[in-house]
């Protein structure tokens, strides 16, 4: 019952895998998730970091570029406002020097076209439209203008994508402007080389949202990509994020022009992120099993022993005798004492056991060896008033042969003291009993004996048939109105001696036979069948001793087994 | 404590295999290029299309092309060869509707993938078609041939091979809506090799045969400049409207002088990219329904808006 309660808690083996595991998931889940945390926000911000950065460089290298054709640009008003007489041999020069310049041009008061120096072509002389130059704009032109992207449309044959750059000149001559087209492609080697991330990409676009040079212009063109002009334009400098995408805006020296770096998030962050999650996956598998791994070893060194212990508990409660205890090795130091301790627990409890059995077995013994020497005094004093009245009736030779059985009768009893006598003067004390009793009994029975010759050497409890054929008399035979019968047979089984007490009496129900066999005898003194059982069994054990087999009205079988029994002494200490 | 001491080295362990795994890259896919010319500034900006795309896509890209636009032979040996050298993909526009069908069906068989631009083939065998819509184009050719304002309209057409889908396609949606207009009395068509000079020849062959012709039409890019040097060189500049196709540098200086009136403007450079795209699309697992045309923008540029900046990005390729 209680081993059985015990099984419904948890075992100690659960709660420690349990434990383990929930604690290393937890930790695992807290670790894993301020560290995509902080993982994302460095991200974040070095990408922010990482744009600006990568723009500012770029805008350097454009602003430079701007600081160049600025003081070409002064050198071109230099020249043009002073009397140069080889003007023809510094733009030949200029223009092969300088492959960014795709035309110098010069317009006169009303913007009539004056000159036009290129290595590109011929000037159209009907060109209907002058996209580098429109005379109505010429205010805008004052402080100067650098236009957005355009075609120059004055060649023949020659369509260049070109910005425009116009100053005014302070000449007295015909010349009071002056254009410098830049061709676009140019502009290109500057930036069309600067990725930001796997995607990312800059532009650069003029105030207005015009595209000035983008690395897929050609794509915005055909309609097959676009950029969002008009939000970009609306952005101040800095770092905008809009969409999953950084724009990062930076405006040039010139104030005018606007770098533009475009990254993805999604590329920057949110893939690496899920490439970190994709790895943390297997180490977070790896970090499990480790604990399982863990939890298991903390199991055989810790509650493995103590599930054994419990387990031997148990069994030393369900049989104390047969029970060894031998500790298992290699446990934890306290374990091992526990273990230890229960180990000589259990030597000192079977000890105490075994110290109460001798001690109960003594008792017995003293008590047995009392009730043998009492002789029951009812019996002595018929089996004497018998014998005075057969003197009286001259019967001398019947009063003769009771005196004889009487004291062979005591003879036997005392034994000078033995234990274990012969089953041949066993035989004889059950022989002369029957004698006196059949002559009391006025031949009420007869009896027989049928020995084995091989058995009778050997020894067994003295006083063991008596108390049987006595309770066969008063049990069986006594009242009976035909003849009784009492046969007591010896022979070997086995290894054992085998004695058989029959009578065709009465016989006993369940009942009596579980009141004689159960209960110390109390109508008078001397020695009862329980008496018998008893000593056969704290002499030979357990497997010995009397079994009764009855039927009433038919007649009661008793059966006596004993060892082959040669020494006294091999029992005589037990 | 147990676990964190665990940890520390499990993660250095972990971003150490993170490190190895991600210098393996994937081999990049193989697709053949075959157009229907090499050196017309049409095909130019088709092949910058196609190349940014393989840029950008990482494709090893392969662009063949045969000497004249009628070499359909030479189409289909480019063909053969892009499936024996195991590309994945196939970007064609077919000289012939008809000639060139055995040769892509069976290029087809052998695990390509056919994407047509720009002119079609009569094949089931193709993928998906990009270009323009060219019944449309025709139309639209009409539209702008129609704009003059005389009481009768006479119009030549000159034309390439009768083998060529698109032309065929632009002359039909041409003839649709000529016949739609009441001005319309006659039109004649001549068909010539596709080269700039056999155009002039034809065009003036045609332009005195018949005088009374006062618009023509050069249905792509090089018989538009021989109709364009016919008209300029007859002087009839003002007198014959013409109306041609794509961006010729040449074209555009005639239309400044008034010998070309309008220009058909297609999108050669997203011709080439989407086509590249769209291989690349097949070739990771995606379909397309080849019935339905990816149309790629087509414009009308005309003298008075050519300038505009939408026509200049129309017209002029940039860089």
């Amino acid at each position: 019952m209680e081993s059985r309660r015990s099984r419904k808690g948890l075992s100690m083996n659960t709660v420690l895998m349990f434990s383990i595991l929930s604690t290393v998931a937890a930790v695992l889940a807290c670790t894993m998730l301020v560290f995509l945390r902080t993982y994302r926000d460095s991200l974040f911000r070095s990408a922010q970091t990482g744009s600006s950065r990568t723009i500012s460089q770029a805008a350097v290298r454009v602003d430079e570029y701007l600081d160049d054709i600025n003081e070409l640009m002064a050198l071109l008003e230099g020249s043009l406002e002073g009397e140069d007489p080889d003007r023809e041999g510094f733009f030949d020069t200029l223009l092969a020097i300088r492959p960014d310049v795709v035309a110098v041009s010069t317009y006169d008061g009303q913007g009539r076209l004056v000159n036009c120096y290129s290595l590109g072509g011929s000037v159209r002389r009907d060109a209907a439209v002058n996209l580098s130059f429109d005379a109505g704009q010429m205010e805008k032109y004052r402080s100067g203008y650098i236009s957005p992207p355009h075609v120059v449309s004055i060649f023949e044959g020659y369509y260049p994508w070109a910005v425009t750059m116009i100053a005014p000149l302070d000449a007295a001559g015909a010349e009071a402007w002056v254009a410098l087209d830049i061709s676009c492609s140019n502009i290109s080697s500057y930036i069309s080389g600067i990725g930001i991330g796997q995607r990312g990409y800059c532009f650069l676009m003029d105030g207005r949202g015009d595209i000035v040079y983008h690395p897929q212009q050609q794509l915005i063109y055909s309609s097959l990509k676009s950029e969002d002009s008009a939000y970009i334009a609306g952005l101040e400098d800095g770092n905008h994020v809009s969409g999953g995408v950084i724009y990062t805006v930076q405006t040039l020296k010139n104030g005018n022009w606007r770098m533009v770096g475009v990254s993805y998030l999604e590329e920057l962050i949110s893939d690496s992120v899920r490439e970190a999650v994709r790895l943390l996956i297997p180490s977070v598998l790896l970090i499990l099993a480790a604990s399982l791994i863990i939890s298991a070893i903390l199991s055989r060194t810790l509650s493995r022993p103590i599930h054994s212990l419990a387990e031997a508990m148990q069994r030393f409660e369900r049989d104390a005798d047969s029970f060894t205890y031998k500790p298992a090795p290699g446990m934890a130091r306290e374990a091992r004492m526990l273990s230890e301790s229960f180990g000589q627990m259990v030597q000192r409890i079977r000890q105490l056991v075994e110290n109460v059995r001798s001690e109960e077995i003594n008792l017995r013994k003293t008590e047995l060896k009392a009730l043998q020497a009492q002789i029951n005094p009812h019996f002595l004093y018929n089996t004497l008033d018998s014998i005075s009245w057969m003197c009286e009736q001259g019967k001398n030779g019947e009063a003769v042969r009771m005196v004889n059985a009487l004291a062979t009768l005591f003879r036997i009893s005392i034994s000078r003291g033995h234990e274990l006598i012969s089953i041949r003067s066993e035989l004889q004390h059950a022989e002369s009993y029957l004698k006196i009793q059949s002559y009391r009994y006025k031949n009420q029975f007869t009896y027989s004996f049928d020995a084995a010759p091989e058995c009778l050497d050997y020894l067994c409890n003295k006083i063991t048939l008596q108390p049987l054929l006595e309770n066969a008399i008063y049990h069986g035979i006594n009242g009976l109105v035909d003849e009784g019968e009492i046969r007591v047979s010896v022979r070997l089984d086995g290894e054992d001696v085998l004695f058989t007490v029959e009578d065709n009496g009465n016989g006993m129900d369940e009942e009596q036979i579980r009141a004689i066999m159960g209960k110390e005898r109390s109508d008078h003194a001397g020695i009862g069948i329980k008496n018998v059982n008893d000593r056969l069994k704290i002499y030979f054990g357990s497997p010995y001793g009397i079994t009764i087999h009855s039927r009433p009205d038919v007649g009661t079988r008793v059966l006596v087994r004993m060892p082959k029994v040669t020494e006294e002494a091999e029992y005589e200490n037990r | 404590m147990r676990t964190g001491k665990c940890l520390l080295p499990l993660l250095l362990a972990a971003l150490l295999l993170a490190g190895c795994a991600a210098s393996s890259g994937g081999a990049a896919h193989r697709v053949y290029f075959v157009a229907k010319s090499l050196d017309t500034e049409f095909w130019q900006a088709a092949f910058a299309g196609a190349n940014a795309a393989s840029a950008e896509y990482n494709i090893d890209l392969t662009i063949l092309g045969p000497q004249t636009e009628e070499d359909y032979q030479a189409q289909n040996d480019y063909i053969a060869q892009a499936a024996e050298a195991g590309a994945g993909a196939l970007v064609f526009s077919a000289i012939s509707y008809e000639e060139n069908a055995a040769a892509i069906d069976e290029a087809a068989k052998k695990g390509l993938k056919v994407v047509v631009i720009d002119s079609d083939v009569a094949s089931d065998s193709v993928s998906v078609r990009i270009g323009t819509d060219n019944v449309e184009a025709g139309r639209m050719t009409a539209a702008a041939a129609l704009d003059a304002g005389e009481e009768t309209l006479v119009v030549g057409i000159v034309n390439y091979d009768l083998g060529s889908r698109n032309g065929q396609e632009r002359e039909e949606g041409l003839r649709q809506a000529l016949q739609e207009d009441g001005r319309v009395e006659d039109v004649y068509t001549i068909n010539v090799l596709t080269t700039p000079q056999a155009a002039r020849d034809g065009a003036v062959r045609l332009l005195e045969e018949h005088p009374e012709i006062n618009v023509l039409v050069g249905l792509n890019e090089p018989l538009a400049v021989g109709a364009a040097m016919a008209v300029d060189e007859l002087g009839l500049a003002g007198r014959v409207r013409m109306v041609g196709f794509d961006t010729n540098v040449r074209c555009i200086d005639l239309m400044q002088t008034g010998a070309v009136s309008a220009l058909v403007v297609q999108n050669p450079y997203a011709m080439g990219y989407l086509g590249v795209e769209y291989a690349w699309k097949l070739l990771q697992g995606e379909s397309f329904d080849p019935n339905k045309l990816v149309d790629t923008a087509t414009t009308i540029v005309t003298r008075d808006n050519m300038f505009t900046p939408e026509s200049q990005r129309a017209l002029f390729p940039f860089g």
